[in-house]
């Protein structure tokens, strides 16, 4: 076994005692301190530190931090977690919002592009009425002296039907003899009965017809016959 | 409380939401160590409780500065509670007052073994020499007894936790146990055969 110098024993001799000591030098150092009264007396020296610094490890193993620091921390980590929750909140109606008003220009949009294709108003049934004036709205809808080939570009309302908000009804183009439209209660002349003719019809929201409108061509080629 | 055996970066991320019990987790995991060291090496138990809730402050505030790919979350605490320490020491060099340690009781603790009045009375004073002599080492080797003799960290550990070499701590330490020595023999009005250590 290797024997230390007293100059080694300063700068090693005095870790023999750590739990991570090099037990080789450990072993060179319990020898030479045995030998040497100097660092003997050295190493005895710091024993006794090392126990008072044990005696102070001990006295303060089980120091922690006051209840006051954790109280200050809990409080910071919630003041921090409620100024969370409104920003979120802020985020998420913002977003709500956003939507709302892309889906309410949507609608818009929607309707009135609606409108602009078909600008369709219903006239009253009376207003069909040869000679009539096409404001008298006082006129009876049982009136039986009806044009089935009437087309102004306006509907013509159904006989026994009533007139309702045009963004709930429908329009509904069909081809059809002109004699079917007697079952709707308009008049049809015999001889024009079996000609083919393009009508538009105002569905209502109960999918029966409210009013009708013949298209312009159809119009002239009954007329001109 | 029972602390959930989960990982601590999955406990600070649940922290971090806002997650009280999490929080608690980690604090209570990480806080008294980081308590005795900033006691040891400032001598005030106030400022060793300012340190700590500085510590834990920036974790709440600002917890993207641990980044888990660089080491443990223990050692981060440590780095600032050690950045604390140092500014601390540097702002108040030689206002350490002993005084203050037993004062409100928590850096002084009743031994419980069954010793006779001046029994306790020599420990205590034994026990108040060596902590007003460790106080009384410079920083930097006041830091390498703390962590080596009173946290008993390898030398390894020491040198991760200073960010120095092995060899500069092994230095600090055979420095600081040689002025420890020679400290404790004034205290003690005993000069012993190890006053050549301190030279």
């Amino acid at each position: 076994m290797e024997t230390m110098t007293c100059e080694e024993f300063e700068l090693r001799g005095l870790d023999a005692d750590r739990a991570d000591a090099n037990p080789v030098e450990a072993a060179a150092a319990a020898q030479h301190a045995q030998i040497c009264a100097r660092c003997g007396g050295l190493l005895e020296s710091w024993r006794e530190v090392k126990s008072d610094l044990r005696l102070l490890r001990e006295a303060t193993q089980l120091d922690s931090a006051t209840a006051r620091v954790e109280m200050r921390l809990k409080q910071e980590l919630r003041t921090r977690r409620e100024a969370r929750v409104p920003r979120r909140t802020v985020v998420i109606a913002s977003w709500a919002l956003a939507a709302a008003a892309v889906l309410a220009a949507s609608v818009g949009w929607v309707r009135t592009k609606m409108m602009t294709i078909a600008p369709v108003s219903v006239a009253p049934f009376s207003a069909q009425m040869s000679g009539a004036n096409t404001n008298d709205s006082n006129a009876d809808g049982s009136e039986t002296l009806l044009a089935a080939d009437y087309d102004g570009g306006e509907f013509t309302q159904l006989p026994g039907s009533l007139p309702s908000e045009f963004g709930q009804n429908s329009i509904l183009q069909v081809r059809i003899q002109r004699g079917a439209l007697e079952r709707f209660g308009l008049p049809v002349d015999p001889d024009q009965a079996t000609e083919w003719v393009d009508v538009d019809f105002l569905v209502g929201e109960d999918g029966q017809p409210q009013a009708v409108r013949l298209h312009q061509d159809t119009l002239l080629a009954g007329m001109t016959q | 409380m029972k602390i959930p055996d989960e990982k601590q970066d999955v406990l600070l991320k649940r922290a971090v939401r806002g997650d009280e019990q999490a929080f608690l987790a980690l604090y209570q995991k990480h806080q008294p160590a980081l308590y005795r060291y900033a006691l040891r090496m400032t001598g005030s138990p106030w400022a060793g409780e300012e340190i700590v809730q500085e510590v834990f402050l920036l974790l709440i505030r600002e917890p993207q500065k641990y980044e888990a790919a660089r080491g443990e979350l223990g050692a981060f605490l440590f780095g600032v509670a050690r950045n604390r320490v140092m500014k601390y020491l540097e702002r108040t060099p030689r206002e350490l007052s002993l005084d203050v340690l037993n004062t409100d009781g928590s850096a002084w603790r009743e031994p419980q073994d069954p010793l006779t009045p001046m029994m306790i009375a020599e420990k205590r004073e034994r026990i108040e020499q060596v902590r007003e002599a460790v106080l009384e080492l410079s920083a930097e080797f006041r830091e390498a007894v703390v962590l080596c003799e009173l946290e008993e960290m390898s030398y390894e550990e020491a040198a991760q936790a200073c960010a120095c070499p092995v060899g500069t701590i092994r230095s600090r330490l055979h420095r600081g146990r040689a002025l420890l020595l020679a400290k404790l023999e004034l205290l003690r009005d005993a000069p012993r055969r190890a006053s050549a250590g301190a030279k």
